[in-house]
Formats: C-alpha cells, structure tokens, sequence
C-alpha cells in the first residue's frame, strides 16, 4: 500500500505507478505531450512537471514512481511558468498553421497552448523550413508541425516492431523520417497516426476532407478484414466513412490496427458495388427488381428439390457475414431446400482444422484469448506468417519475445524474422515429419498423460512406428528441449500446412503437442468470422452449437423451433459439393458472400463445375467472378451497412453496428428470409438480434446470449453452454518413403500483409501500397534463372499460367515460390491442382511444378 | 554487401557487447571507411550485419557529425567555430579556407582534396582555434599555419 497526498488530497495506490497515473485515477489533471498510455513512459517535454515536498526541482510526473508519504503539488505560480516557458520554446519553429491544418480540433499542442500556453511568442528570427512530404501514398509529413515527442518512433519500434520511421538529425534540426527519407515502406499499420499529438503525421486517405467537429456519427465496430476482430470506430460524414480509428480502451486491439483495419475500408463505397438484383436473361446479367430476381429463385430452387430432391441442392455460406446470416443461411438451406450440402471456402484451411482437433480434443480447444499469447513462456509457429495473416495476434507474439519469450517457427514467418530464438527449416512440403518427431522427442520424455486415453494410444503408436527414424533436420532437438522446459506454450497455426494432400498428419502432431504440453492452440484465420460460421451451423455435419445433425434428438430440438424437417444424413463438404456439381449430381447451387473461383485451389476446374450447375445464384456486393457464372445474383449489404455479430478466432462473439444508410442492397439474412417465405417454409425475424434470440434459445452452445452481454464485452467462450467432448480418428498411416520434392521449382500460396482479395482489391488505399501480385522467389532461385528484383516472369503449371513481377526476397531458402491469390488474372489458385485429404477435406495443394520464364527485364 | 573480411571485422565488434546494438558506432566508422562517407547503401549495409532496422541505423547515425554524411574531399578538415575559437577568429579562418582552397562551410573543394566541417567545440579551448585533418589535430590556428599544415594533405 502506498499513500502519498496530491493537491492536498489523500491518495491510496494499491500497486506502484507513477505520480501521473496516480495523480490521473484521482481524477486530477496533469497535461502531457510526450507521454502516452500506449508506450512507456519517456520523460521528453517536460510539460508534466509537479512540486514534491523536499525534492528540490520540478519533478516529472510521468516517470516519477509514487512514493509513501510524498506530498505532490500540480498546479503552482512556478510550474505555471515553467509550462508556459515550454510551450513557448515549442512554437518557437512550428509554424502555427492550425487553419490550414488537418489536426486542428484534435491537436494536443493546440489544446495545451490555449489552457497553459502564452498567447504571444518573443521568438522574431526565422523558423526552421522542412517542406511537407507528399512522397508516400499513404502518410503524408510535415515535420515543421513535430514537436518531437517520439511518440510516433516508440509506437513504431515497441509495440509495432516495425521499427521503420527513428528521429534525423538532432538539435533543432530534429525530424522524424523512414529510413528512405520519402516513402515509408513500412507496414502501413498507422499506428503512428494514432499517437501523434500534432498533425505531423497524418493520412492521405482523408487530409482536407473534413474537420474533427464536422463528423456526423462516430460508431464502434469491428473490423472486416480478419478472425483477429479489432474494434474500432468508424467515423461519418454524409453516409460517407471519413476515417477508420482505433480506440486505446476497447477492443481485444486496445488501440492497435493493421494496414487493412486503418486503410481498407474504402471498398465499401467503391463504384464496382452491385446495386439491383441481377437475372441472367438471353445469355447476359440484366437488371431486375427484387421481387422478380426472388420469385425466380424460389421457384427455381422448389423445381429442382421436387424433381431430383434436396441432396441435388448445396449451399457455400460465408466467414465474412455475420452470425446472423449464417445461422439463416443454414436453416434456409436444411428446411427450404432439404440440404445438409452446406459448406464455405473455410474448409480450405480453417474449418477442416478446428473439425479435427474439436473432434480429437474436445469442443472448444481452439478457443484461447489473445492474452496468453503474451504471457506465454514459448510460441510455436507454424504454417503461415501469423504477423500478415493476422497482424494484430502477430504483434502480441512480438511483444511476447521483447519479454523473452522463446519464439519457435517452423517453417518460414517473415514478419517475426528479427523476434525469433529458433528456427526449424522443414524440408519442402514436408513439414508432419518434424511435427511428428518434435511430438515423439516431448513423448519420450514426459510419456503419455492419461486423461484421453485413445490420444495416448495414437501418440504411442506413432511413436513406434517412427522410433529410430530421424530426419536430421537442424534445430528439432532444440525444440523439444525448449518445449520440454517451458511452463507455458502456445501453438500458432497456419493454414498452409493444413493444404497438404496428407495435411491431417501434421494436424495429429500439432493435437498431441497440445495435449501433451497443455499449450494454448491458436488457429491464424485470414476471414472475419471463420469460427462464427462453424458454430452458426453451417457445415455438412453439425447444427448450430456443433450438435452432429445425424443425432435425432439434437435434430428433432431444431425441427420443433424451425417447424420444418431437417435431412438426417451428413451433406458433402466443400470439394465435395465443386466436384458434385461437375458430375453433374448438384444441380443447384446457393453462394453467399464468397467467390469459390478464387478462393478455391484450381480456378479452371471449379468454373468448369460451377458450369455444368443447372441453377447458380450468387449473392454478394460485388459482381465477383462467381457472380458474372450466375443465373441470378442478389445484392446484398456490406459491413457498416448492417448490424450483426462476428466470432473471433478466440471465439469472443463481438457486435457489428450499422454506421451508414445505403440504397444498394438487402441484408443477407433478410434475402434468405424472403426466400423461405416464398417457397413455403417461413422464417423470419424482426431484425438482427431477432435471430441472434432464436440462436441463443436453439443452439446449447449459445444458451441465453443476448446482444447486452455481447456489447458488454462479456460472450467470452463457452458462453453460456455445455460444449461437447471429442472422439477418436485413426492415427494417421505413414506412407512409405516419403515424397521428395527436387523439381526446380514449385508453387506456394502467398498470404500477404495487404490483401484479402476481393474487399482489398476495391481499397483505393491498400491497392496503393500493393498495386499488383508478385512472385516472391529465393535469392539462390533468382540467380539461378538470372532475374532482378521487378523483371517480368510467366508462370506456367499444368493447370495453367499467369504473368507477375518477381521480387526477390532472400529468406526463402528452399525451391518454393509464392504468389498471392488476390488478383484477378494472376491468383495463385489458377494455378493450382489439388488433391483432397481424405480426413480433413481439405484441398492439398503441395507438389505444384512450377515452370518460370523471365519475358521482360525491369522497365 | 560488405565482403567477408569486413564482415570478419564486424563479427569481431559485435562479440565484445552483450546487445549488438553496441556494436553500432564502430561499425559506422566501418562502413565509412569502405564506402567514403555513409551513403543509404552504407547504412543498409550496417543494419544487415547487425540485423538492427535501417531506420534505427540512420537515426542513431544522424545524430553525430563525425560521421561523413555526404561524399567527402580526400581530407576532411573539422574546424571549431564554438566560443573560444570564434573569439580568436576562427570565422576568418573559415573564409580562407574557401577562398584559398575553394572548400565552402560543410561541403567539399572542386578539386574533390578538402572537406570542411564546421565542429562544435573539440575541448581546445585553452589553445584555439583549433582543428582535426582526418584524425591529425591542431591547434593555435592562423591563416599562416593552416597553409603550413595543408601542404602535407594533397
Ligand atoms: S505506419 Fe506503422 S510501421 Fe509504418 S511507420 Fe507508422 S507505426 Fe511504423
Ligand atoms: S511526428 Fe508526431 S509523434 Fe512523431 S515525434 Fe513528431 S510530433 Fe511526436
Ligand atoms: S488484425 Fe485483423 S481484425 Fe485487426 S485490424 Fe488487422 S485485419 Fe482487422
Ligand atoms: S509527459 Fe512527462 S515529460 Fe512529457
Ligand atoms: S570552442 Fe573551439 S575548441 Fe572549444
């Protein structure tokens, strides 16, 4: 306990902090400048200085710990003074722009001047001239408005760990520059932005657009872009969004964003959105009213399910709408159209994954808060570069090896190259073979835990089947040492490993290294609400709450509510209902808000099935290259269009809220509703928090969950309800001598920090920084085919070829090259054969030869 | 990228500091003396074999001007011109410097010989003006003796 007395009130401090923070929970008032809650305290301008009994000078509060028995003074004649003298020396060189500036009305030094400051300067010589830079695309400078405070440097360096912007020069000259001194080149997370007191740094997305008073509606929400599920706030003017802000106390991000949270909203209002329903009539997609476009659907869809049955049917539901449309969506699908052929791009990756390890371990295994991650002792990377996959999650991990955490990668995750202690080079499409000795080195120590006894049994057995067999693979020792004396692990999983023709093997060793360690598994998860689509029902085999649909009495509890049969057999997963509907056995299928010819593994075979469908609708806010296949395609709202729930990867359910008026579409799950009611199943809802009641009352995993709890903050896993308990799978068969992978070349999926696909690519903002795909090859590739850094290259593979720039990045160490499935054109997935894991479902995407022919040097 | 018995060099520094952010002013010094002065390609050169962030490079580079921060002359001239020395005249000394051997305030002679860089005081206080060539030092300056001085700096 300490007890120090400010202003001659008494304050009781029950753990240490500094004067300031005490002085703060006080309610009393300190200005600052240099110090910010985000960032370590830093002792700079001085402004916050205080009177201490006995201590001869001014003191600064924000770096002064609270002491018992201190008696503080913060407001006197001499600091006052002092203050004031500050201020002046400040506007000594700024050049007291505030009309023409963008911060003014939000600008800390403009606030701290008008309440402490003189209202005349003495300074009469010349100020210092820094011509404001308009070099970057994204963040404009003006270094004569900085008044060096670090603010934006420490952001940059401690908590971002970007470290791409420092102070230049000293003195006077003092001016904060990225290393090129023009474009930043960083990983645009804007960060900085949030901290800057001044209008120094400040974003070209909205410089001289509006002014901080002149904002209609600030409304929180969450991001769109990842199953990270940042806050934020959304600010408007004119149903129009002027500027995407994090805020410092809400939110799992707790004032932290990436480059596509920041910058990327901007699709929302791009030209290229879908404003009508759309029939495709003599050949071509032709205007038409709601009512027509949906009368053409239900009966459509009745004929098909009368003449050739529900099983003929199949849904593609959507990890970028809400709870809410899911949940409608599956029901629409199980009642309407008789179908449990329900599925998403999710299982690609995701979906498959947290099936296997909810199946092996239990119900909720994959659901961890993101605070552990930074409290863990080792992290376990695998996969994918969870710092672009999943910037924010990424950025606790950074955190957690500034603590010293050990941070283990497998494989290759660029973004946490300068925060690693260990990595392990698998070789190429093989990493299940270093999981699977890591998991028999823990194993043969710490022998089997007892609680799941046919986990034990697979671990055993796996174990004996691979004893003796060592790949020599550098550094997996090491792991196991680390694994072994660490008191708390956490795992990080990237999708890539699971798109492995055999991906379940690594899946197994990443589910008995859980088991055995006791580690938190985190699932990376590049979509908003891959874990909301999943428990909202819509997967082949369970309804929502994950209750398996083949169960009569979990299904006879949804029919009762829904008034309508469910099918009791398991539907077709999602490779399933692609090569169904080339065999011609789905004749009709339903997409909402995804485009399976781009986000599925071998483009030309999916558009090929997706031709043989008697009957394709499409329902999203762009004409996406699935929309231009189909008969009839429904425009529907966008996110800050409409209200609605996401889950996060830590499966924290979070509110949705709508923040501008739009003319242009429907509501998902009103589309779904309308079509119910036309084919005769009714179903419908007042609004959105309607369907989250009848969620919350049908889904045991959801139990009484109202939107309150959820805007609280408090529809924390496992909410309310009884998750289930897993069963076994066989462990996995070692195939005999595995596959080496010497060809020349082969192609890899590329997960960059920038793109999403087809939101990203309508981002003004986001297609600035990264205007085009590139092929990212090895330093030995490139010399070996003779390429430089831009040089133009054609890509073929058997399934075909695309032309890209290179870049040339030298961590890659192995005959791998990537390329980003973001672009229209050149996606990596045109590119791409695949063969389904048998147990997963999901598309193996390893082994793609890759032949790459330079056409054109460097313009 | 520097070659192997530079990198050698730079192992070597890095070994003696617990964090090899330490390493960082020696390895400046380094670079300057492959590349002429710091140039980007300098500095980038640093971060790599440190694995220390460019801009942290530059920033912590920017900050001192012993560093060559442009291309310099064969021999860099640094004159104080801080108090005592601009008491005893090292203003004029500074103009003679550009009339006589064509080298202005902080920049380089055509002839590419001379770089001159105006230093703040280098604790000679006692016997200014006062001035380094390269890592050579005097001081008692006159117009005299700097003529004196540079015929041995071709
Ligand atoms: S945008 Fe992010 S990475 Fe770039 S300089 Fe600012 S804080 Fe650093
Ligand atoms: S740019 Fe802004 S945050 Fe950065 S040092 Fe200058 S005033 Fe501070
Ligand atoms: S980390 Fe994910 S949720 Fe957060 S701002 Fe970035 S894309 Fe959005
Ligand atoms: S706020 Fe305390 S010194 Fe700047
Ligand atoms: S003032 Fe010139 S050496 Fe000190």
């Amino acid at each position: 306990m300490i007890t120090l007395t400010i202003n001659e009130k008494e304050i009781t401090l029950d753990k240490p902090m500094s004067v300031l923070d005490a002085a703060r929970k006080a309610g009393i008032k300190i200005p600052t400048l240099c110090h910010h809650e985000a960032l370590k305290p830093y002792g700079g301008c001085r402004l916050c200085v205080v009177e201490v009994e006995r201590m001869p000078k001014l003191q600064n509060s924000c770096t002064l710990m609270a002491a018992d028995g201190m008696v503080v003074r913060t407001e006197s004649e001499e600091i006052s003074r002092t203050r004031r003298g500050i201020l002046e020396f400040l506007l000594i060189n700024h050049p007291l722009d505030c009309p023409y500036c963008d911060k003014a009305g939000e600008c800390e030094l403009q606030d701290l001047v008008n309440r402490y400051g003189p209202t005349t300067g003495r300074y009469t010589e010349e100020k210092r001239k820094v011509p404001e830079s308009h070099k970057d695309h994204i963040l404009a400078r003006n270094m004569e408005r900085c008044v060096v405070c670090t603010r934006c440097v420490r952001m940059c360096n401690d908590v971002q760990g970007a470290s791409a912007i420092s102070v230049i020069g000293r003195g006077n000259r003092s001016r904060v520059e990225p290393f090129s001194s023009e474009s930043f080149n960083c990983e645009y997370c804007g960060n900085c932005l949030t901290v800057c007191p001044v209008g120094a740094i400040l974003s070209r997305l909205y410089i001289h657009s509006f002014r901080p008073w002149q904002l209609d509606r600030e409304v929180e929400t969450v991001c769109p872009y990842c199953g990270v599920g940042c806050s934020l706030v959304v600010q408007v003017r004119d149903d129009s969004i002027k500027r995407v802000i994090p805020r410092m106390d809400l939110g799992v991000n707790r004032g932290l964003l990436c480059s596509r949270g920041r910058f990327g909203y901007e699709y929302i209002h791009s030209e290229d959105r879908l404003r009508t329903p759309l029939v495709r009539k003599d050949g071509t997609l032709q205007q038409a009213t709601w009512s027509e476009a949906l009368d053409i659907v239900a009966a459509k869809l009745t004929a098909v399910k009368n003449a050739e049955g529900g099983a003929s049917i199949a849904g593609i539901a959507s990890p970028r709408c809400t709870n809410e449309d899911n949940y409608v969506f599956q029901r629409f699908m199980r009642t309407a159209c008789g179908t449990n052929n329900i599925d998403s791009v999710s299982r690609t990756g995701f979906a498959a994954a947290q099936k296997y390890f909810e199946d092996l371990l239990g119900q909720g295994i994959t659901a961890n808060l993101l605070d552990g991650l930074k409290n863990s002792e080792t992290i376990l990377v695998l996969g994918d570069d969870p710092a672009a996959v999943n910037p924010v999650l990424g950025l606790s991990i950074r955190e957690a090896a500034r603590r010293g955490a050990g941070v283990i990668v497998v494989g290759y995750a660029k973004g946490l190259d300068k925060f690693r202690t260990l990595q392990v080079i698998p070789r190429v499409f093989r990493e299940a073979e270093v999981l699977e000795e890591v998991l028999t080195g823990v194993f043969s120590d710490r022998g089997v835990r007892g609680d799941m006894p046919y986990v034990d049994k697979g671990i055993r057995e796996l174990s004996d089947r691979i004893s003796g067999k060592k790949t020599g693979i550098e550094g997996i020792d090491e792991t196991v040492k680390k694994l072994l004396q660490s008191a708390s692990t956490s795992i990080v999983l990237g999708m890539d490993i699971v798109q492995r023709s055999d991906g379940h093997r690594a899946l197994f060793a990443v589910a008995g290294l859980t088991y055995l360690l006791e580690a938190r598994l985190y699932l990376l998860s590049g979509r908003p609400n891959e874990q909301g689509l999943i428990d909202a029902g819509c997967v082949p085999d369970m309804l929502p709450g994950g209750r398996p649909v083949n169960v009569p009495d979990f299904r006879g509890k949804f029919e009762a509510v829904w008034k309508a049969a469910v099918p009791d057999r398991e539907g077709l997963t999602l490779l399933e209902i692609i090569e169904g509907a080339g065999k011609g056995n789905i004749k009709a299928l339903y997409v909402m808000g995804d485009n399976p010819v781009r986000n599925i593994p071998h483009s030309s075979f999916v558009k090929e099935a997706l031709r043989s469908l008697d009957f394709l609708v499409v329902q999203d806010i762009f004409l996406s290259e699935t929309a231009e296949m189909a008969d009839v395609v429904l425009p529907a709202l966008g996110w800050t269009e409409k209200s609605g729930t996401y889950t996060n990867l830590e499966r924290r359910i979070q509110l949705l809220r709508k923040a501008v008026e739009t003319s242009s579409g429907m509501e998902d799950w009103r589309i779904l509703s309308e079509l119910s009611r036309r084919m005769g199943v009714p179903a419908s809802y007042s609004g959105p928090e309607d369907v989250m009641r009848e969620l919350a009352r049908v889904s045991p995993l959801h139990r009484d969950l109202t939107y309150g709890e959820i805007a609280a903050g408090d529809a924390l896993w496992p909410y309310h309800g009884e998750p289930l308990r897993g069963e076994m799978y066989e462990v996995p068969e070692m195939p005999d001598g595995a596959k080496d992978y010497n060809a020349d070349f082969y192609l890899a999926v590329d997960k960059p920090l920038f793109h999403s696909g087809t939101l990203s690519r309508r981002s003004r903002a986001l297609m600035k920084i990264c205007p085009e795909a590139t092929v990212r090859i090895g330093a030995a590739g490139a010399a070996k085919l003779g390429l430089k850094e831009g040089d133009k290259v054609r890509l073929s593979t058997p399934a075909g070829s695309c032309e890209a720039p290179v870049s040339v990045d030298g961590t890659i160490m192995d005959n791998r090259v990537f390329l980003s499935g973001n672009f229209t054109g050149s996606g990596v997935y045109d590119l791409m054969n695949f063969s389904i894991d048998k147990i997963t479902k999901a598309p193996g995407t390893e082994g793609c030869e890759v032949k790459i022919e330079k056409i054109q040097g460097r313009g | 990228m520097f070659n192997d018995t530079v990198l050698k060099e730079i192992e070597g520094i890095k070994a003696k500091y617990p964090d090899r952010r330490s390493a960082l002013l020696p390895s400046l010094y380094i670079a300057q003396r492959e590349f002429g002065w710091l140039s980007r390609e300098a500095m980038t050169c640093v971060a790599r074999s440190l694995n220390l962030p460019e801009a942290v490079v530059r920033g912590t580079a920017s900050f001192y001007s012993m560093y060559k921060h442009k291309p310099a002359g064969r021999h860099v001239i640094q004159l104080c011109t801080n108090i005592s020395c601009m008491i005893l005249g090292a203003g004029k000394l500074v103009d003679f410097l550009e009339t006589r051997y064509g080298v202005p305030a902080n920049g380089t002679s055509g002839d590419g010989r001379f770089s001159l860089v105006i230093m703040e005081c280098i604790g000679a206080c006692g016997t200014a003006p006062a001035m380094l060539v390269n890592t050579d030092f005097y001081d008692n300056l006159s117009e005299k003796r700097i003529e004196e001085i540079l015929e041995n700096y071709k």
